[in-house]
Protein backbone atom coordinates (compact mmCIF):
# COMPACT_ATOMS: atom_id res chain seq x y z
CA UNK A 1 0.00 0.00 0.00
CA UNK A 2 2.85 2.63 0.95
CA UNK A 3 4.16 1.81 -2.77
CA UNK A 4 1.01 2.71 -4.51
CA UNK A 5 0.42 6.14 -1.82
CA UNK A 6 3.89 6.92 -2.72
CA UNK A 7 3.40 7.03 -6.68
CA UNK A 8 0.24 8.46 -5.93
CA UNK A 9 1.61 11.17 -3.65
CA UNK A 10 4.28 11.90 -6.39
CA UNK A 11 2.13 12.43 -9.23
CA UNK A 12 -0.25 14.30 -7.10
CA UNK A 13 2.47 16.98 -5.89
CA UNK A 14 5.02 16.54 -8.19
CA UNK A 15 2.99 16.37 -11.36
CA UNK A 16 2.07 19.80 -10.40
CA UNK A 17 -1.89 18.95 -10.31
CA UNK A 18 -2.06 19.11 -6.39
CA UNK A 19 0.29 22.53 -6.07
CA UNK A 20 -2.03 24.20 -8.47
CA UNK A 21 -5.24 23.06 -6.73
CA UNK A 22 -3.91 24.10 -3.50
CA UNK A 23 -3.04 27.51 -4.96
CA UNK A 24 -6.45 27.99 -5.95
CA UNK A 25 -7.72 27.16 -2.50
CA UNK A 26 -5.41 29.47 -0.79
CA UNK A 27 -6.66 32.32 -3.19
CA UNK A 28 -9.97 31.81 -2.02
CA UNK A 29 -9.00 31.95 1.49
CA UNK A 30 -6.93 34.74 1.06
CA UNK A 31 -10.41 36.66 -0.47
CA UNK A 32 -12.54 35.67 1.98
CA UNK A 33 -10.33 36.45 4.61
CA UNK A 34 -9.37 39.76 3.33
CA UNK A 35 -13.19 40.57 2.67
CA UNK A 36 -14.11 39.63 6.75
CA UNK A 37 -11.37 41.68 8.00
CA UNK A 38 -11.72 45.03 6.44
CA UNK A 39 -15.14 44.74 4.60
CA UNK A 40 -17.56 46.99 6.75
CA UNK A 41 -20.63 45.22 4.95
CA UNK A 42 -19.33 42.06 6.61
CA UNK A 43 -17.56 43.32 9.10
CA UNK A 44 -20.40 43.58 11.08
CA UNK A 45 -19.78 39.55 12.13
CA UNK A 46 -18.00 38.83 15.69
CA UNK A 47 -14.85 37.50 15.45
CA UNK A 48 -16.19 34.04 16.00
CA UNK A 49 -18.16 34.23 13.08
CA UNK A 50 -15.80 35.06 10.59
CA UNK A 51 -13.37 32.69 12.06
CA UNK A 52 -16.89 29.50 11.57
CA UNK A 53 -17.20 31.60 8.20
CA UNK A 54 -13.77 30.95 6.90
CA UNK A 55 -13.65 27.44 8.66
CA UNK A 56 -16.45 26.11 6.89
CA UNK A 57 -15.28 27.45 3.65
CA UNK A 58 -12.38 25.43 4.16
CA UNK A 59 -13.69 22.21 5.29
CA UNK A 60 -15.92 22.62 2.20
CA UNK A 61 -13.79 23.21 -0.70
CA UNK A 62 -10.78 21.16 1.00
CA UNK A 63 -13.12 18.18 1.04
CA UNK A 64 -14.66 19.02 -2.85
CA UNK A 65 -10.70 19.21 -3.58
CA UNK A 66 -10.35 15.61 -2.18
CA UNK A 67 -13.38 14.51 -4.07
CA UNK A 68 -12.58 15.84 -7.24
CA UNK A 69 -8.99 13.95 -7.14
CA UNK A 70 -10.36 10.52 -5.98
CA UNK A 71 -12.81 10.73 -8.74
CA UNK A 72 -10.08 10.69 -11.07
CA UNK A 73 -8.15 8.24 -9.91
CA UNK A 74 -9.65 5.00 -11.63
CA UNK A 75 -11.43 5.95 -14.34
CA UNK A 76 -8.68 8.77 -15.03
CA UNK A 77 -5.77 6.26 -15.31
CA UNK A 78 -7.83 4.11 -17.18
CA UNK A 79 -8.27 6.52 -19.74
CA UNK A 80 -4.57 7.47 -19.61
CA UNK A 81 -4.20 3.92 -20.78
CA UNK A 82 -1.68 3.60 -17.36
CA UNK A 83 -4.46 1.17 -15.38
CA UNK A 84 -3.05 -1.80 -17.02
CA UNK A 85 0.35 -1.45 -16.42
CA UNK A 86 -0.85 -0.93 -12.22
CA UNK A 87 -2.73 -3.41 -12.21
CA UNK A 88 0.28 -5.81 -13.61
CA UNK A 89 2.20 -4.44 -10.07
CA UNK A 90 2.45 -7.35 -7.62
CA UNK A 91 0.66 -5.07 -5.41
CA UNK A 92 -3.44 -6.51 -4.13
CA UNK A 93 -6.15 -4.48 -5.14
CA UNK A 94 -6.64 -3.50 -1.76
CA UNK A 95 -3.80 -2.06 -1.46
CA UNK A 96 -4.61 -0.44 -4.35
CA UNK A 97 -7.57 1.56 -3.96
CA UNK A 98 -6.59 2.22 0.26
CA UNK A 99 -2.97 4.19 -1.52
CA UNK A 100 -4.97 5.79 -3.97
CA UNK A 101 -7.95 6.88 -1.41
CA UNK A 102 -4.89 8.08 0.86
CA UNK A 103 -3.83 10.37 -1.79
CA UNK A 104 -6.92 11.99 -2.73
CA UNK A 105 -6.81 12.43 1.13
CA UNK A 106 -3.03 14.84 1.10
CA UNK A 107 -5.08 17.22 -0.64
CA UNK A 108 -7.17 18.04 2.02
CA UNK A 109 -4.04 17.65 4.55
CA UNK A 110 -2.59 19.92 2.71
CA UNK A 111 -5.64 22.39 2.40
CA UNK A 112 -5.56 22.35 6.62
CA UNK A 113 -2.02 22.70 6.77
CA UNK A 114 -2.78 26.41 4.44
CA UNK A 115 -6.10 27.40 6.45
CA UNK A 116 -3.66 27.49 9.77
CA UNK A 117 -2.14 30.63 9.47
CA UNK A 118 -5.92 32.40 8.33
CA UNK A 119 -7.59 30.28 11.04
CA UNK A 120 -4.71 31.86 13.69
CA UNK A 121 -4.79 35.16 12.50
CA UNK A 122 -8.84 35.97 12.48
CA UNK A 123 -9.38 33.91 15.93
CA UNK A 124 -5.95 35.14 17.96
CA UNK A 125 -8.21 37.81 19.24
CA UNK A 126 -10.68 35.88 21.10
CA UNK A 127 -8.51 32.32 22.26
CA UNK A 128 -10.23 30.74 19.59
CA UNK A 129 -7.60 29.19 17.18
CA UNK A 130 -7.34 25.57 19.18
CA UNK A 131 -10.79 25.18 18.94
CA UNK A 132 -11.20 26.12 15.48
CA UNK A 133 -8.21 24.12 14.66
CA UNK A 134 -9.32 20.76 16.57
CA UNK A 135 -13.50 20.94 15.08
CA UNK A 136 -11.86 21.58 11.75
CA UNK A 137 -9.60 18.56 11.78
CA UNK A 138 -12.17 16.22 13.08
CA UNK A 139 -15.21 17.00 11.06
CA UNK A 140 -13.23 18.12 7.83
CA UNK A 141 -11.34 14.71 8.17
CA UNK A 142 -14.85 12.52 8.37
CA UNK A 143 -16.16 14.69 5.59
CA UNK A 144 -12.97 14.52 3.54
CA UNK A 145 -12.73 10.71 4.23
CA UNK A 146 -16.72 10.15 3.01
CA UNK A 147 -16.14 12.66 -0.29
CA UNK A 148 -12.92 10.88 -0.93
CA UNK A 149 -14.55 7.14 -0.50
CA UNK A 150 -17.40 8.82 -3.06
CA UNK A 151 -15.22 9.93 -5.13
CA UNK A 152 -13.36 7.21 -5.83
CA UNK A 153 -16.27 4.57 -5.63
CA UNK A 154 -18.39 6.61 -8.65
CA UNK A 155 -14.51 6.29 -10.55
CA UNK A 156 -13.91 2.62 -10.21
CA UNK A 157 -17.69 2.48 -12.23
CA UNK A 158 -17.71 5.37 -14.44
CA UNK A 159 -17.49 4.56 -18.07
CA UNK A 160 -15.43 7.28 -18.69
CA UNK A 161 -13.64 9.81 -16.60
CA UNK A 162 -16.33 12.86 -17.49
CA UNK A 163 -19.10 10.65 -16.36
CA UNK A 164 -16.98 10.01 -13.07
CA UNK A 165 -16.10 13.80 -12.71
CA UNK A 166 -19.71 15.26 -13.06
CA UNK A 167 -21.39 12.21 -11.55
CA UNK A 168 -19.11 13.30 -8.74
CA UNK A 169 -19.98 17.11 -8.50
CA UNK A 170 -23.59 16.56 -8.92
CA UNK A 171 -23.75 14.63 -6.03
CA UNK A 172 -21.83 17.23 -3.70
CA UNK A 173 -23.98 19.98 -4.84
CA UNK A 174 -27.18 17.49 -4.05
CA UNK A 175 -25.65 17.24 -1.11
CA UNK A 176 -24.86 21.23 -0.21
CA UNK A 177 -28.56 21.80 -1.76
CA UNK A 178 -30.21 21.82 2.25
CA UNK A 179 -27.51 24.42 3.14
CA UNK A 180 -29.41 26.66 0.78
CA UNK A 181 -32.92 25.87 2.18
CA UNK A 182 -34.59 28.94 4.07
CA UNK A 183 -34.43 29.16 7.79
CA UNK A 184 -37.86 28.37 7.72
CA UNK A 185 -37.95 24.91 5.74
CA UNK A 186 -34.57 24.06 8.45
CA UNK A 187 -36.71 23.95 11.10
CA UNK A 188 -39.45 21.32 12.60
CA UNK A 189 -38.70 17.76 12.86
CA UNK A 190 -38.34 17.12 9.01
CA UNK A 191 -36.09 20.31 8.42
CA UNK A 192 -34.03 19.04 11.80
CA UNK A 193 -33.94 15.43 10.31
CA UNK A 194 -33.11 16.68 6.93
CA UNK A 195 -30.30 17.93 8.32
CA UNK A 196 -28.93 15.29 10.64
CA UNK A 197 -29.18 13.05 7.83
CA UNK A 198 -27.11 14.97 5.56
CA UNK A 199 -23.63 14.70 6.81
CA UNK A 200 -22.44 17.89 5.27
CA UNK A 201 -25.16 20.03 6.78
CA UNK A 202 -24.72 17.98 10.39
CA UNK A 203 -20.96 18.61 10.44
CA UNK A 204 -21.35 22.29 9.52
CA UNK A 205 -24.03 22.73 12.02
CA UNK A 206 -21.70 21.20 14.54
CA UNK A 207 -18.54 23.51 13.54
CA UNK A 208 -20.95 26.47 13.79
CA UNK A 209 -22.19 25.30 17.33
CA UNK A 210 -18.62 24.89 18.85
CA UNK A 211 -17.10 27.90 17.06
CA UNK A 212 -19.78 30.41 17.12
CA UNK A 213 -21.97 29.72 20.06
CA UNK A 214 -18.88 28.39 22.12
CA UNK A 215 -20.90 24.88 22.71
CA UNK A 216 -18.54 22.38 24.53
CA UNK A 217 -17.50 19.58 22.40
CA UNK A 218 -19.75 17.38 23.48
CA UNK A 219 -23.09 19.63 23.63
CA UNK A 220 -23.75 18.84 20.04
CA UNK A 221 -21.89 15.33 19.57
CA UNK A 222 -25.10 13.78 18.05
CA UNK A 223 -24.66 16.30 15.29
CA UNK A 224 -20.92 13.53 13.87
CA UNK A 225 -23.09 10.71 14.40
CA UNK A 226 -23.98 11.03 10.49
CA UNK A 227 -20.58 12.16 8.93
CA UNK A 228 -18.51 9.42 11.43
CA UNK A 229 -21.15 6.97 9.80
CA UNK A 230 -21.28 8.15 5.97
CA UNK A 231 -17.11 8.24 6.48
CA UNK A 232 -16.92 4.92 8.10
CA UNK A 233 -19.10 3.43 5.70
CA UNK A 234 -17.99 4.67 2.26
CA UNK A 235 -14.64 4.28 3.02
CA UNK A 236 -15.47 0.14 3.42
CA UNK A 237 -17.41 0.35 0.52
CA UNK A 238 -14.66 1.89 -1.83
CA UNK A 239 -11.98 -0.65 -0.48
CA UNK A 240 -14.09 -3.27 -1.50
CA UNK A 241 -15.00 -1.88 -4.70
CA UNK A 242 -11.49 -1.10 -5.11
CA UNK A 243 -10.39 -4.87 -4.12
CA UNK A 244 -13.16 -6.53 -6.04
CA UNK A 245 -15.03 -4.38 -9.07
CA UNK A 246 -11.65 -2.84 -10.49
CA UNK A 247 -11.63 -3.70 -14.59
CA UNK A 248 -9.57 -2.47 -17.36
CA UNK A 249 -13.15 -1.73 -19.03
CA UNK A 250 -15.38 0.88 -17.31
CA UNK A 251 -19.05 0.39 -16.65
CA UNK A 252 -20.70 -1.88 -14.27
CA UNK A 253 -18.14 -4.90 -14.30
CA UNK A 254 -19.83 -7.56 -13.15
CA UNK B 1 -74.74 71.97 2.23
CA UNK B 2 -75.70 70.03 5.50
CA UNK B 3 -76.42 66.79 2.86
CA UNK B 4 -72.77 67.29 1.77
CA UNK B 5 -71.34 67.47 5.06
CA UNK B 6 -73.59 64.29 6.52
CA UNK B 7 -71.96 62.46 2.89
CA UNK B 8 -68.76 63.41 3.47
CA UNK B 9 -68.78 62.33 6.94
CA UNK B 10 -70.15 58.35 5.78
CA UNK B 11 -67.93 58.22 3.05
CA UNK B 12 -64.67 58.94 6.08
CA UNK B 13 -66.59 56.85 8.32
CA UNK B 14 -66.48 54.29 5.53
CA UNK B 15 -62.81 54.52 4.08
CA UNK B 16 -61.51 55.07 7.95
CA UNK B 17 -60.42 51.89 10.25
CA UNK B 18 -62.93 51.54 12.98
CA UNK B 19 -62.03 50.82 16.50
CA UNK B 20 -58.68 49.09 17.65
CA UNK B 21 -58.92 45.46 17.88
CA UNK B 22 -61.49 45.23 21.00
CA UNK B 23 -60.16 44.19 24.40
CA UNK B 24 -56.73 43.68 23.39
CA UNK B 25 -53.80 45.36 24.94
CA UNK B 26 -49.98 44.88 23.35
CA UNK B 27 -47.18 45.29 26.23
CA UNK B 28 -43.25 45.05 26.31
CA UNK B 29 -41.09 43.62 29.02
CA UNK B 30 -38.62 46.81 28.43
CA UNK B 31 -39.04 50.20 26.91
CA UNK B 32 -35.07 50.20 25.85
CA UNK B 33 -32.32 48.02 25.02
CA UNK B 34 -28.68 48.47 24.45
CA UNK B 35 -26.19 46.09 22.65
CA UNK B 36 -23.31 45.88 20.55
CA UNK B 37 -23.32 45.44 16.43
CA UNK B 38 -23.35 41.76 15.69
CA UNK B 39 -25.03 40.91 19.16
CA UNK B 40 -28.42 38.92 19.80
CA UNK B 41 -30.74 40.10 21.80
CA UNK B 42 -34.08 39.14 22.46
CA UNK B 43 -37.58 40.88 24.06
CA UNK B 44 -40.78 39.86 25.22
CA UNK B 45 -44.59 41.19 24.20
CA UNK B 46 -47.32 40.26 26.41
CA UNK B 47 -50.84 40.37 24.67
CA UNK B 48 -53.63 40.55 27.10
CA UNK B 49 -57.68 40.01 26.22
CA UNK B 50 -59.23 42.46 28.55
CA UNK B 51 -63.00 41.88 26.93
CA UNK B 52 -65.43 39.27 28.37
CA UNK B 53 -65.07 37.17 25.53
CA UNK B 54 -62.07 34.96 24.07
CA UNK B 55 -60.30 36.32 21.10
CA UNK B 56 -59.40 34.29 17.99
CA UNK B 57 -57.92 34.72 14.87
CA UNK B 58 -55.15 37.55 15.62
CA UNK B 59 -51.99 37.63 14.00
CA UNK B 60 -49.20 39.53 16.01
CA UNK B 61 -46.91 41.41 13.52
CA UNK B 62 -42.92 43.13 15.04
CA UNK B 63 -41.98 46.31 13.28
CA UNK B 64 -38.62 47.53 12.94
CA UNK B 65 -37.95 51.15 12.22
CA UNK B 66 -34.67 53.15 11.41
CA UNK B 67 -35.03 55.97 14.28
CA UNK B 68 -31.98 57.92 13.21
CA UNK B 69 -32.63 58.13 9.41
CA UNK B 70 -29.21 57.31 8.70
CA UNK B 71 -29.33 53.27 9.54
CA UNK B 72 -30.07 51.01 6.78
CA UNK B 73 -32.89 48.39 7.99
CA UNK B 74 -34.00 45.56 6.23
CA UNK B 75 -36.54 44.40 9.30
CA UNK B 76 -35.46 40.55 7.88
CA UNK B 77 -32.02 41.27 8.86
CA UNK B 78 -32.55 42.15 11.95
CA UNK B 79 -35.70 39.28 13.05
CA UNK B 80 -36.22 36.19 10.66
CA UNK B 81 -39.82 35.37 12.70
CA UNK B 82 -41.73 38.53 12.71
CA UNK B 83 -45.25 37.56 12.36
CA UNK B 84 -47.32 35.22 14.59
CA UNK B 85 -50.43 33.73 14.48
CA UNK B 86 -51.82 33.64 17.99
CA UNK B 87 -53.84 30.73 19.45
CA UNK B 88 -57.13 31.76 20.87
CA UNK B 89 -57.25 34.10 24.31
CA UNK B 90 -59.45 33.56 26.33
CA UNK B 91 -61.40 36.48 28.20
CA UNK B 92 -58.89 37.76 30.78
CA UNK B 93 -56.11 35.74 29.56
CA UNK B 94 -52.85 36.61 27.84
CA UNK B 95 -49.65 35.15 25.90
CA UNK B 96 -46.00 35.84 25.96
CA UNK B 97 -43.73 35.94 22.68
CA UNK B 98 -40.36 36.47 22.67
CA UNK B 99 -38.43 38.29 19.62
CA UNK B 100 -35.22 37.39 19.09
CA UNK B 101 -33.41 39.99 17.12
CA UNK B 102 -30.10 40.13 15.94
CA UNK B 103 -28.04 43.75 16.26
CA UNK B 104 -27.06 44.38 12.23
CA UNK B 105 -25.69 47.56 12.17
CA UNK B 106 -25.04 50.47 14.74
CA UNK B 107 -27.77 53.18 15.46
CA UNK B 108 -31.11 53.82 17.05
CA UNK B 109 -33.62 51.28 15.87
CA UNK B 110 -37.68 51.54 16.85
CA UNK B 111 -39.33 47.83 17.82
CA UNK B 112 -43.01 47.61 18.45
CA UNK B 113 -45.74 45.13 17.87
CA UNK B 114 -48.70 45.44 15.75
CA UNK B 115 -51.45 42.81 16.77
CA UNK B 116 -54.86 42.91 14.25
CA UNK B 117 -57.41 40.12 13.07
CA UNK B 118 -56.94 37.88 10.39
CA UNK B 119 -60.55 38.10 9.04
CA UNK B 120 -63.44 40.41 9.30
CA UNK B 121 -63.77 44.18 8.67
CA UNK B 122 -60.68 46.46 8.74
CA UNK B 123 -59.83 47.85 12.19
CA UNK B 124 -57.03 49.37 13.81
CA UNK B 125 -54.58 47.46 15.14
CA UNK B 126 -53.40 47.27 18.76
CA UNK B 127 -49.72 48.49 19.38
CA UNK B 128 -47.55 47.73 21.71
CA UNK B 129 -45.36 51.36 23.28
CA UNK B 130 -41.78 51.31 21.17
CA UNK B 131 -38.61 49.53 22.25
CA UNK B 132 -35.71 51.72 21.58
CA UNK B 133 -32.86 49.21 20.49
CA UNK B 134 -29.53 51.46 20.59
CA UNK B 135 -26.72 49.41 18.66
CA UNK B 136 -23.36 50.26 19.34
CA UNK B 137 -20.54 50.10 16.80
CA UNK B 138 -17.78 47.95 17.75
CA UNK B 139 -14.29 46.87 15.99
CA UNK B 140 -14.75 43.60 15.52
CA UNK B 141 -11.29 42.46 14.09
CA UNK B 142 -8.08 44.26 13.46
CA UNK B 143 -7.58 44.23 9.88
CA UNK B 144 -3.86 44.62 10.24
CA UNK B 145 -1.81 42.60 8.54
CA UNK B 146 -4.30 40.82 6.67
CA UNK B 147 -2.94 42.00 3.22
CA UNK B 148 0.44 40.56 4.01
CA UNK B 149 -0.92 37.16 4.78
CA UNK B 150 -3.44 37.18 2.14
CA UNK B 151 -1.00 37.87 -0.42
CA UNK B 152 2.18 35.47 1.06
CA UNK B 153 0.70 32.39 1.00
CA UNK B 154 -0.34 32.32 -2.42
CA UNK B 155 2.41 33.55 -3.22
CA UNK B 156 4.53 31.28 -1.89
CA UNK B 157 2.50 28.45 -3.24
CA UNK B 158 2.30 30.02 -6.96
CA UNK B 159 6.31 30.31 -6.29
CA UNK B 160 6.67 26.52 -5.36
CA UNK B 161 4.18 25.40 -8.18
CA UNK B 162 6.06 27.32 -10.63
CA UNK B 163 9.57 25.85 -9.10
CA UNK B 164 8.39 22.49 -9.01
CA UNK B 165 7.37 22.71 -12.82
CA UNK B 166 10.33 23.99 -13.77
CA UNK B 167 12.40 21.42 -11.69
CA UNK B 168 10.43 18.46 -13.58
CA UNK B 169 11.27 20.36 -17.12
CA UNK B 170 14.88 20.57 -16.81
CA UNK B 171 14.65 16.80 -15.18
Amino acid sequence: MLVVLGQELRDLWLGGRGLVLTFAFSLLLSVIAYLVATNHALNFLEHRETVNLLLQVAIAVGSLLALLTAADTVSGERERGTLESLLLTPVSRLALAAGKLLGSLSLWAVALVVTVPYLWFLGRGVGLVGDALVTGVVVGTLLAVFLASLGFLISVFARSNRVSLSLSLLLLLTLFVPTQLPSAAQQGWAGDLLLRLNPITAGEHYVGKVVTSAHPWSEDLSWLVSPFVCAGVFAALALLAGARFVRLGGGAAA
Amino acid sequence: MRRVALVALLLLAAAAPAHAVAGVAVTNDRTEITTKIGRHVIFHSRIANRGNAPVSGLVAHLNVVDLTGRTYVDPEDWSSHRTRYLAPIPAGGSVSLAWPMNAVNAGTIGLYVAVLPRTGPPVRPATSPTVRLRVLDRKTLNSGGILPLALGIPAALGLLTLGVRRSRQGG
